[in-house]
């Protein structure tokens, strides 16, 4: 009995053990290797780079040979930074008059808002593009936008409606018995409870529209160029290591980010609700 | 019992502004949750400065009646009243009817100290009023080195002094309690009966409280009312539900009795004339009228029975099972011998032990009031 139990129990560890392990290699080798590739000292994406070099860093921030990429880069923050400004305020204010529902309607009304996220993005793309010029716009910064603003608005409102979720509606109560109106009560009591969801959520938010391709692919323009269809076109052409270095610049800056709002909101927890 | 606190005398004042609570009166009241009726047509009368239990089983509408009167729920039908005032328009934010929960909600995010300045913030007083009536709140419940903590950081008795705190520091008409110590262990749950008792009355608070543990509603509670399926069975004194209990189910909800089911032989006197199935023959009174050859139920609590050597017309045959000392009490099971188990309980002298098993009699004490009612009522 008990012999058998402890093979069964070795066997056990043994496999998750190696699941385990085999898991984080996938998830984690990529980025070293990318990491590493990017100090080669070769004029192309080799691995393992025969030397090691920083001259691809160096050229990276030369704003002259670079310049391009900055632009790039910068256009992809801004429409990051708006983008996850207004989700913020739609998917909170969603989340808020979704969780105080619970009528058949709302939860129709939830599914729609999250469908963004299991939606494919070229679908959305395309759909996003024809339905700007059926419109009579033509392709600016501010479609860009609105396209990234609703595929990342999912993100925060899944997070906010998940702080809501485990919202003690006694606080409430407690809340007005104690002679504070709603507005009161929102600012001192639901919004400072629900706001380490909404960071999160912002986080996963930035991060997405900073990544997304598929969007940006349909409504973007030679003026509107982002960051990661830049790459894409780095990569198709040359092979340029730069793509390498902007990679592991973007890999530091994620993980500081990271590491700072955990200490703030536990955030590493919240995204995963 | 607790002293009043030697608070002292110019915050003492402030708190009690008002010297005697408002009068309480719900008229009518009904609820239904959809199709079903969760308050049936509740009259109640709580007098300025009282403080009247609810009590009955799970589900029977006792917190759906106590949040009618919060304002967090509108009312089918009746009104509500505070002093001289109709509230049922008002919304919960202007009743100024304080509730403590069970779960006490405080303000995880908040210290204690600004847990009890929730409200007064709310309505605008200056910061340094803030800080005095914290202060004095503090120390009303003895909380005065926990304000800068977080509620997660206390025991719940603690918290459960801060919830208090933060309903009182605003000074509310009127104070509800909802099964306020249902999440505490017996012996802190009796120190914060004494507690809220003796802040009740400091206060002179009109209060409701909540619960279904009627030794808590005897203990600290003016009146009780009883309820059940939405109605209140019975609304008087602990002494009278206890001694008086008007239906079957009162009576049984309320401390332990035993049943014997009879007839009624005729009155003699003020008393009804009672032959037990068991073929003891008792003589009750009661304000109730029967005609003789009606089937009756009588119950007695155990204290109201007794054990007797010899046997005589009052009393019945019984076969000992058990007794047990408590404390200054014997407990006996005896046993009919129709096999129907009774519990008698007696004072115990000094000294004296449970008295060997087997057969013996039962008879009533000499002040006994068992309790009449018509069979068909079981
Ligand atoms: N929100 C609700 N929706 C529908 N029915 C409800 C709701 N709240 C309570 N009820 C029903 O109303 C009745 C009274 O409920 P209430 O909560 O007032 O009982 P209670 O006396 O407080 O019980 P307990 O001692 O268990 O707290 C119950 O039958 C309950 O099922
Ligand atoms: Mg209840």
């Amino acid at each position: 009995m008990t012999h058998r139990n402890t093979i069964s129990d070795q066997s056990y560890s043994v496999v998750m053990g190696g699941l385990a392990t085999l898991s984080v290699a996938i998830l984690v080798g990529p980025v070293i290797i990318v990491l590493l590739t990017s100090f080669t000292s070769s004029r192309v994406l080799t691995f393992p780079p025969p030397g090691f070099s920083i001259e691809w860093y160096r050229d990276l921030f030369d704003p002259v040979r670079s310049g391009h990429i900055h632009s790039a880069l910068a256009n992809s923050v801004w429409v990051a930074a708006i983008a996850t400004a207004l989700a913020v305020v739609v998917a909170t204010a969603a989340a808020l008059a979704m969780a105080r529902s619970n009528r058949a309607s709302a939860r129709a009304l939830e599914a729609s808002f999250m469908s963004p996220l299991i939606l494919p993005g070229l679908s959305y793309g395309l759909a996003a593009l024809m339905f700007f010029s059926i419109l009579g716009f033509r392709p600016s910064i501010n479609h860009l936008i609105a396209g990234h603003l609703v595929v990342i608005a999912p993100f925060i409102f899944r997070t906010t409606l998940a702080s809501l979720t485990q919202f003690n509606p006694a606080l409430l109560e407690s809340s007005a018995s104690l002679g504070a109106g709603r507005l009161y009560a929102f600012r001192r009591i639901t919004l400072p409870i629900i706001t380490p969801g909404i960071v999160a959520g912002a986080f996963l938010a930035f991060v997405a529209s900073m990544d997304n391709v598929p969007v940006s692919l349909f409504l973007s323009n030679a003026r509107t160029n982002m960051l990661p269809i830049r790459m894409w076109g780095m990569m198709e052409t040359t092979l340029d290591v730069r793509i390498a270095a902007i990679s592991g610049v973007i890999i530091v800056a994620v993980l500081v980010a990271m590491v700072v709002m955990d200490r703030l909101t536990g955030l590493t927890r919240r995204m995963s609700m | 019992m607790n002293q009043p606190l030697p608070v002292d005398q110019g915050a003492n004042a402030a708190i009690q502004r008002r010297s005697v609570g408002e009068p309480l009166t719900l008229d009518g009241i009904t609820h239904s949750y959809g199709d079903g009726l969760a308050v049936d047509d509740v009259t109640l009368q709580v007098a300025g400065g009282e403080l009247v239990a609810l009590l009955g089983p799970s589900g029977c509408g006792k917190s759906t009646l106590l949040r009618i009167v919060a304002g967090f729920l509108n009312q089918s039908q009746g009104h509500v009243k505070i002093g001289e005032r109709f509230v049922d328009s008002l919304p919960p934010n202007r009743r100024e009817v304080g509730i403590v929960f069970q779960n006490y909600a405080l303000f995880p995010h908040m210290t204690v100290a600004d847990n009890i300045a929730y409200g007064l913030d709310a309505r605008g007083d200056s910061r340094s009023d803030q800080r005095f009536r914290v202060e004095k709140m503090l120390k009303t419940v003895r909380m005065e080195d926990f304000g800068d903590r977080k509620p997660g950081q206390l025991s719940g008795g603690q918290q459960q002094r801060v919830a208090l705190a933060r309903a009182l520091a605003v000074q509310p008409r009127i104070l509800l309690l909802d099964e306020p110590f249902a999440a505490l262990d017996k012996n802190l749950r009796l120190d914060m009966q004494i507690e809220i008792k003796r802040l009740q009355r400091q206060f002179a608070l009109t209060a409701i409280l909540v619960t279904h543990d009627q030794e808590e509603a005897m203990a600290i509670a003016d009146r009780i009312a009883v309820m059940r399926k939405g109605r209140i069975e019975q609304l008087g004194t602990p002494v009278e539900i206890y001694d008086q209990p008007e239906t079957l189910f009162v009576n049984d909800f309320i401390g332990s009795s035993n049943r014997f089911e009879g007839e009624v032989l005729g009155r003699e006197a003020d008393r009804y004339v009672i032959r037990l199935d068991n073929g003891a023959i008792w003589h009750i009174a009661t304000s109730k009228t029967f005609s003789t050859g009606d089937a009756v139920l009588v119950t007695a609590r155990p204290e109201q029975l007794v054990l007797v050597d010899q046997p005589y017309d009052g009393a019945f045959a019984v076969e000992r099972t058990l007794s047990l000392p408590l404390g200054g009490t014997l407990i006996h099971d005896v046993e009919t011998p129709k096999g129907a188990t009774i519990k008698v309980a007696a004072p115990r002298r000094v000294g004296e032990a449970a008295p060997p098993l087997g057969p013996t009699h039962c008879a009533l004490t000499e002040n006994a009031a068992p309790i009449l009612f018509p069979k068909s009522a079981g």
